[in-house]
């Protein structure tokens, strides 16, 4: 029977836009269950309440009923990835994501954790996304290694995933402009985020390089920070929402000035985030306007390069054989799919996808952190995936991703931006160079 | 949708059931708490809920013969569960039993290219058998649209078939073996890696018997060579009788085709909505016919039946050249229940098998049944084996749409079996379609059935208030059936 | 012995198991009694003779359906199917000859009901995929109807495939529904000469498993059985055969033979057999004509195709020289001595040891004593068996149909 699931959501609230969308997504719902096949938690788990339909389900009740959510309730969607994979495979277009959102913010409102947990997600929310902040406590890690066997899942989790050692802090976390090599052709204002500058500031390194070359004025704005991301997958909507306000404001200020052509996001992770700020202030009257023109210029590194009317530079093919790992917050959070395939290609690189290339590798924000041993059975299964085709290098647009994944295999693991600008001529990829160093006997 | 009233002595128990199924189901293999139960209370039909006392996901056989063990003992009632995309309540669970959910029995044991088996526990989906072994040039041939998700275990209890087994059957024809626990635990195998039954043809009865008759718990299923290559046609025709004529015409010539699938107009237009791949709009029906093998045979038939179908009156017709064109052809087709969704509220899949040269007569009297319960009606029709699928456009918000929709249905399902067909094709009975059952079949022909499923289930434990409308007491061989006036619940004659 | 009912439709059919009922008597039920040689020798109180009930009484080419009554010769209805270029796919056997009796005298109830196989089994599946609806009349006297016209049928039960193959112990059958396919218009077989029985399973299953070249039947005929074939070009090689059949259009067939001898290479002995003595050859791996002219017993094995040579090396000289294999290697045909126990114990012996219950062995065969006195059909696993013991009672409560024909002689209540 192709019948919608009824709601019948608390009518006072109904003119919040979290909930007009919630209900909407539940009344699309068909129950015909194909949001099984691709969940990651369902493919491990095989428990209804840990797929897409079941967690609708629960939502649904849980909003119906109002009060404090049941704990098996909150076990589940926190279980959740938000990666968005049931989205892609939906042939009723249910937008899953609303209703996951709604409901983390319902849970952080109205659910009281035991304070060990609410403590850790403080923290992660608090420290993640301030750069400064996170690099003092990474260079603090080293002292809990030692003792990452006897730490409790998360902790240990944590701590097994901090770095060896330190990348030095790039230049571009300072707001400023770098200016384009030659004619100036476009300006893009680049969101540098949180933690990847702090873990791996060469991509934002390579991202201006690579853009300055083209004839791209890449702006880093004063003013912006965090996406909002974590803290919105955490349920804390205020945060979120500050967060976000603070990138809008900054850049609405260089689209009034001299214009922008584009916000680009080199973590897709964050991407996914830009792109919805239209429908976190949709109904703001003030933030409303600004944020939908910020989230229309956001756009994936790829996508801009795709969208670029030049021809890239390809000076020094390498013929490598790629494994290209979609991260979920491209490939289903933004239909992204092609692009970044295409791009390797046309640079020379022999691109495979790997089996099972819907499923998520389990780094999902801070999910690694916070649901360690689903997200290691996904990495274990991600990582022989992608070794199965026996590639010279991973290849992936989200900083996530390449943490998650590095921490499994001997296979350099680099962002797509960093095998483009090297086949442009630019250097070699660190991760590339290490590993041919590690052959060598180094 | 009544269900056999429940036992409240069973339910005021619940407590001790659970805290003894926890001892067999360690871990969080045992739900009770409301809010999660509430996961479960349906499957792919949704019309019809019920909480049941508690889901076990058992991870062994060993824990599926305990649990069925105990329930057996204690009169427990238990109803299977696979992926729970049945579109006839085949999981609807009862308020005095529980759900045995057969999820985590989602493992490929092993795969057997040299014997061209696979050994398959029953929540591995159906694509995921062709997927595994797809790349050394097999597949898993019953395609049924759901595919992606349901369950060979799903497929094994409905007999499942999809579009192509016009060629190459159902699940019944594409199983070789399978091991089942039985409502008292003990745990029988059949069949296996060989051809042919050694006695009786159990596999074959196990084979849709809707989860009435054990638990499965692994499954041997053939896998075939992909074959060499895929081409489509796709025919207009300007009304459904010259469409089905030419499928006539097709298998008079000794032509059997790989699939043959017509769409009417209402169906067409939804699909072509819904995903654009070009399908003409100004015919009456699409007849979609596929062929598989070698090029040289594939393209032969191609022609063949291009000209047979000019001269049935093709008002259209095009060829796929690519593999990109065959999928575009199937896109519509294959996302008909979701086109659907997007043009009605709600909609009502029905499922009938009519004797194909029926086709026009059932369609002229759908239509009419549709002007009569004032729904529209969209066909999607496997013109191959005749089996039909009327999606009944409805709107539940709307007093009583729902209980017109039902009616129509049945109407349509009373339709089939007097046009010399049968109730369902390849859905199942379920709870959908259990009180049209004595429209096709005696109390004689009911009662040998449900003989067969005293054999199985004496105490009517295993997946009650399904396919059958009455239950009969299971009386020693030897006896006459008990009648019933002497039913032990005579209150429960019918439900 | 005893009386003799010959009813004339399926109420006469009913009164006469009624009657049986009242009378507490046994039944044997047979069309003209030409497949009593297999299974258990049957003594009954009385009998059920249901050729009276003969005659095709529906039969819709298009609609790729027909519907028989049981006691129609099989004769008839191949005649009526030729005619409209169509066939039964999975080739029902004829072992009338086998058995001593003239060919081709059988009923399709008898077909049915003792639901053995051909070659053919290997691609288009057996008896039990093709029967789509069993009329019959219970046990309990009763008329029930099951399954339908229609192949796509879930309505309830599937009980046609429980009945068909169950040697007349379930019911009386009295209307069958039969799925036809089209007759392929051309066929071929490609014979490749000299392969010893290893290397004909592993070649036969490589072009099942590395190619997609649609071969409908494959067998190996070792030196011994390939020279009593009746195709001169098989007995003349005086060599083993492994056989190879391509049914189809004819262009199809004729790529599906090229594609074949791509397989086996120049380096092997192969020839190309027409049409005419495709069918003549297949008819004989069909009905087992290898055996005709000894009158030793005869097993017909069914395995997991992988474990079929292991078998027969494992069985040794000893036992036989006289064997061959179809479906792959899926299926064995064994000559057994004829003294003792005709070979059960060393034959199911060996099954057990090396399929470890995947698999089995059945007597198609052997004198009436020999037949009384082992298991015809392989026994079944403990539980099964109490399974199927409950099964027959449900249908047959007396166990007044055909007592003892397929396992031991249950106590009736």
């Amino acid at each position: 029977m192709g019948c919608e699931m009824q709601t019948s959501l608390n009518k006072v609230q109904h003119c919040e836009p979290e909930i007009v969308a919630s209900e909407k997504a539940i009344r699309t719902c068909v129950h015909c269950g194909f949001c099984l096949a691709t969940c990651p938690t369902y493919v491990l788990l095989g428990d209804e309440l840990d797929s897409p339909r079941g967690r609708i389900y629960q939502m649904k009740e849980m909003l119906e009923k109002g009060g404090a959510p049941s704990p098996e309730t909150v076990k589940h969607v926190d279980r959740c990835l938000s990666c968005l994979a049931c989205m892609t495979t939906c042939p009723s277009g249910v937008n899953y994501m609303r209703l996951v959102d709604h409901a983390r913010a319902y849970i952080e409102e109205n659910h009281k954790r035991p304070l060990m947990d609410r403590m850790m997600r403080s923290f992660l929310a608090f420290a993640l996304p301030r750069r400064n902040l996170f690099r003092f406590l990474l260079r603090l890690s080293p002292m809990g290694k030692p003792f990452a066997g006897v730490l409790p899942g998360r902790l240990k989790a944590m701590v097994s995933m901090a770095p060896q050692s330190m990348p030095a802090r790039h230049e571009s976390e300072s707001p400023q402009i770098f200016r384009a090599h030659g004619e100036r052709k476009g300006r893009i204002a680049l969101l540098i985020g949180c933690a990847q500058p702090v873990l791996a500031p060469h991509i934002n390194e390579t991202a201006i390089r690579y853009f300055n070359r083209l004839g791209m004025d890449v702006i880093v704005s004063e003013g912006v920070g965090c996406c909002g991301a974590l803290p919105h997958h955490l349920g804390k909507v205020d945060q979120s929402h500050e967060m976000a306000k603070a990138n809008i404001r900054a850049w609405i200020k260089e689209i009034d000035g001299e214009g922008l052509d584009a916000i680009m996001v080199t973590a897709s992770g964050c991407g996914t985030s830009l792109k919805d700020y239209g429908f976190m202030f949709a109904e703001d009257p003030e933030w409303s306007e600004p944020a939908s023109k910020v989230a229309a210029l956001s756009k994936d590194v790829s996508e801009v390069l795709s969208e670029l009317v030049l021809p890239l530079p390809v000076d020094n093919p390498r013929d490598l054989v790629v494994a290209y790992q979609s991260a979920c917050s491209l490939q289903h959070g933004q239909k992204v799919t092609k692009e970044p395939v295409q791009l390797l290609k046309a640079a020379g690189y022999r691109v495979l996808e790997p089996q099972e290339k819907h499923l998520c590798c389990g780094s999902a924000g801070t999910y690694n952190i916070l649901q360690p041993e689903i997200a290691n059975q996904l990495r274990e299964r991600k990582v022989a995936a992608l070794e199965s085709l026996k590639p010279d290098v991973i290849a992936t647009g989200n900083l996530g991703c390449m943490a998650q994944v590095s921490q499994r295999t001997d296979v350099p693991v680099v962002h797509t931006l960093e095998l483009l600008d090297w086949a442009a001529g630019g250097p070699v990829p660190a991760a590339i160079k290490d590993s041919l160093l590690t052959e060598n006997g180094d | 949708m009544l269900m056999p009233a429940a036992d409240a002595a069973i339910i005021g128990r619940r407590k001790e059931f659970v805290a003894e199924l926890r001892k067999m189901v360690p871990g969080e293999g045992v739900i009770d708490d409301d809010a999660s139960l509430a996961a479960y209370e349906c499957d792919g039909l949704m019309a019809y809920r019920q909480r049941p006392l508690a889901v076990v996901l058992p991870e062994t056989v060993e824990q599926v013969s305990q649990v069925l063990g105990y329930c057996h003992r204690e009169g427990l009632k238990v109803v299977p569960r696979g992926s729970g995309t049945s579109l006839s309540g085949g999981a609807l669970p009862l308020a005095d039993g529980i759900v045995m959910a057969m999820g985590k029995f989602n493992k490929i044991l092993e795969v057997d290219y040299a014997n061209r088996c696979a050994v398959v526990q029953p929540c591995v989906t159906n694509a995921a058998v062709t997927e595994r072994v797809t790349s050394e040039g097999f597949y898993y041939a019953p395609d049924p649209s759901s595919q992606i998700i349901c369950s060979i275990g799903g497929n094994v209890a409905e007999n499942a078939g999809g579009v192509h087994c016009l060629k190459y059957g159902t699940t019944s024809n594409n199983i070789l073996g399978l091991q089942m626990v039985l409502m008292d635990g003990s745990v029988v195998r059949m069949g296996g890696k060989h051809l042919d039954a050694q006695s009786l043809d159990m596999l074959g009865l196990i084979c849709g018997s809707e989860g009435l008759l054990g638990v499965v718990t692994e499954i041997t299923v053939r896998v075939l060579r992909t074959p060499e290559t895929q081409r489509a046609l796709l025919l207009g025709f300007s009304d459904v009788e010259s469409a089905g004529a030419c499928v006539a015409k097709v298998i008079a010539e000794g032509v059997v085709p790989a699939a043959m699938e017509i769409m009417d107009r209402t169906a067409i237009h939804a699909a072509e909505a819904f995903v654009k791949v070009g399908y003409p709009l100004d015919v009456e029906a699409l007849l979609l016919i596929e062929f598989d093998g070698s090029p040289v045979e594939v393209d032969h038939f191609i022609a063949m039946v291009n000209e047979i179908a000019k001269k049935a009156g093709a008002v259209s017709s095009q060829q796929s050249n690519s593999e990109e064109e065959r999928k575009n052809f199937w896109a519509g087709r294959k996302a008909a229940f979701p086109a659907i969704g997007k043009i009605s509220p709600d909609y009502y899949c029905m499922d009938g098998t009519i004797p194909r040269s029926k086709l026009p007569q059932a369609l002229r009297k759908i239509s009419e049944l549709s002007d009569e319960f004032g729904l529209e009606v969209a066909n999607v029709f496997h013109a191959g084996d005749g089996n039909l699928h009327p999606m009944v456009l409805y709107n539940a918000d709307k007093d009583g749409d729902l209980e017109k929709a039902e009616q129509f249905g049945a109407a349509i399902l009373t339709l089939c079996v007097e046009l010399g067909g049968v109730l369902t094709g390849e859905h199942g009975v379920g709870v959908e379609k259990r009180d049209l059952m004595e429209v096709q079949f005696t109390e004689a022909d009911l009662d040998q059935q449900l003989r067969v499923k005293c054999v199985f289930d004496d105490q009517g434990l295993l997946n009650p208030g399904k396919v059958f409308p009455k239950l009969r007491r299971c009386a020693e061989g030897g006896k006459m059936h008990v009648h019933h006036g002497e039913l032990r619940f005579p209150d429960i004659e019918r439900y | 012995m005893g009386e003799v009912f010959r009813p004339k439709n399926s109420d006469e059919v009913s009164s006469a198991v009624k009657d049986a009922l009242n009378m507490k008597a046994s039944l044997e039920l047979f069309g003209q009694g030409t497949r009593r040689s297999l299974g258990r020798p049957v003594k009954a109180d009385a009998s059920l003779d249901m050729s009276a009930l003969t005659g095709v009484q529906m039969y819709e080419p298009e609609e790729l359906v027909m519907v028989v009554a049981p006691g129609t010769p099989m004769r008839e209805i191949s005649q009526v199917l030729i005619e409209h270029n169509q066939q039964l796919a999975f080739e029902p056997p004829d072992y009338g000859p086998l058995w001593g009796l003239p060919a081709d005298e059988g009923t399709v109830g008898g077909m049915i009901m003792t639901g053995r196989n051909g070659p053919r089994r290997l691609s288009a599946g057996g008896v039990r995929d093709y029967v789509l609806g069993v009329k019959g009349v219970n046990g309990f006297g009763e008329l029930f109807v099951s399954g339908g016209r229609v192949v796509k049928n879930v309505t309830g039960f599937d009980l046609p495939k429980i009945l068909t193959g169950s040697f007349g112990t379930l019911c009386a059958a009295t209307e069958i529904t039969l799925k036809l396919l089209p007759l392929p218009p051309e066929a071929a077989t490609l014979v490749v000469s000299g392969l010893k029985d290893g290397q004909a399973v592993a070649a036969m299953t490589r072009v099942l498993t590395e190619t997609s070249i649609p071969v409908s039947s494959a067998a190996h005929l070792p030196a011994e059985i390939a020279k009593l074939s009746r195709v001169d070009s098989i007995s003349a090689r005086q060599n083993s055969a492994t056989l190879l059949r391509v049914e189809g259009f004819g262009p199809s067939v004729e790529s599906g033979i090229q594609g074949l001898k791509k397989v086996f290479g120049s380096l092997s002995d192969m020839f190309v057999l027409d049409k005419a003595e495709t069918q003549q050859l297949w008819k004989e791996v069909t009905n087992a004509s290898f055996f005709i002219q000894t009158e030793k017993p005869i097993w017909k094995l069914s395995v997991p195709p992988s474990e079929a040579a292991a078998i027969i090396s494992k069985l040794g000289k000893g036992l036989t020289t006289q064997y061959f294999y179809d479906w792959a290697g899926g299926a064995i045909w064994i000559e057994a001595p004829a003294s003792g126990d005709a070979g059960e114990a060393a034959i199911r012996g060996t099954l057990d040891s090396v399929v470890v219950g995947d698999g089995h062995a059945t007597l198609i065969r052997a004198s009436e004593e020999v037949r009384a006195n082992i298991a015809p059909f392989h026994p079944l696993s403990p539980v099964l068996a109490a399974v199927e013991d409950r099964l027959r009672k449900q249908f047959d409560p007396q166990g007044m149909f055909n007592p003892g024909r397929m396992y031991g002689v249950r106590n009736a209540n």
